[in-house]
């Protein structure tokens, strides 16, 4: 329960690289709430398959450029 | 903080609350005759027409203050939470309810069995508010 998942990202560093997006806008353009995204980026929340092509896309890198398995 | 965030907050508070009202007069008259008063329907009543007041009240301000956020439906992240939350509570209710039938086994109180089966749904109630809360602020 309440466990911190493994998978880092780099989803923080990719917005502020695409203009300064706010958390907001990214929620926006993926279909989740600022909240969501706040704790995607504190990797306390590891997204659905479909929210990490999302982003990805977004951002117009590859999956892996995005969340990485931490060990 | 979230709006069902809130909203879980606000809910917990009122049924707190609402049982404080509801229980304070049996156990009150339980502890002066020892006896345990009948469950009527006016002290349901009052408890219902108090859990209603401050959850309405609570979410009129709620929306209030972040009215865009209570429009938006529950995206992925949120649905787990409620997921797991109510996951755990039914633990919660389903032992309250156990212990519930274990106890009219042995007492034969159709009372007692009221009031431990109302404890154990407001109990389950509260603790899936609490849960909620927990994993909003945690990792789902």
């Amino acid at each position: 329960m309440a466990r911190k998942p493994p998978i880092t990202n780099r989803v923080r560093e990719l917005r502020e690289q695409h203009g300064a997006m706010t958390q907001a806008e990214l929620g926006n353009a993926i279909g989740v709430t600022r909240q969501t995204v706040i704790a995607i980026e504190q990797n306390r929340y590891s997204p659905s398959l479909d929210s990490a092509f999302r982003i990805a896309r977004l951002f117009g890198v590859g999956l892996e450029d995005v969340f990485s398995w931490e060990e | 903080m979230p709006f069902r965030e809130k909203s879980a907050w606000i809910m917990s508070a009122a049924l707190s609350a609402g049982g404080l009202v509801y229980f304070r007069p049996v156990v009150s008259a339980w502890s002066e005759s020892g006896e345990l008063i009948s469950p009527g329907l006016p002290l349901l009543l009052t408890y219902a027409g108090f859990l209603v007041a401050i959850a309405v009240v609570g979410h009129i301000v709620a929306v209030a203050l972040a009215p865009n956020d209570a429009d938006a439906p529950a995206d992925e992240r949120e649905r787990q939470i409620f997921d797991r939350a109510g996951h755990y509570a039914s633990y919660v209710f389903a032992a309250g309810i156990v212990i519930s039938l274990g106890l009219y086994i042995f007492s034969n109180s159709g009372d007692l069995l009221f009031y431990t089966v109302f404890t154990s749904l407001l109990a389950g109630q509260i603790v899936e508010y609490l849960f909620q809360i927990l994993f909003y602020r945690t990792s789902v």
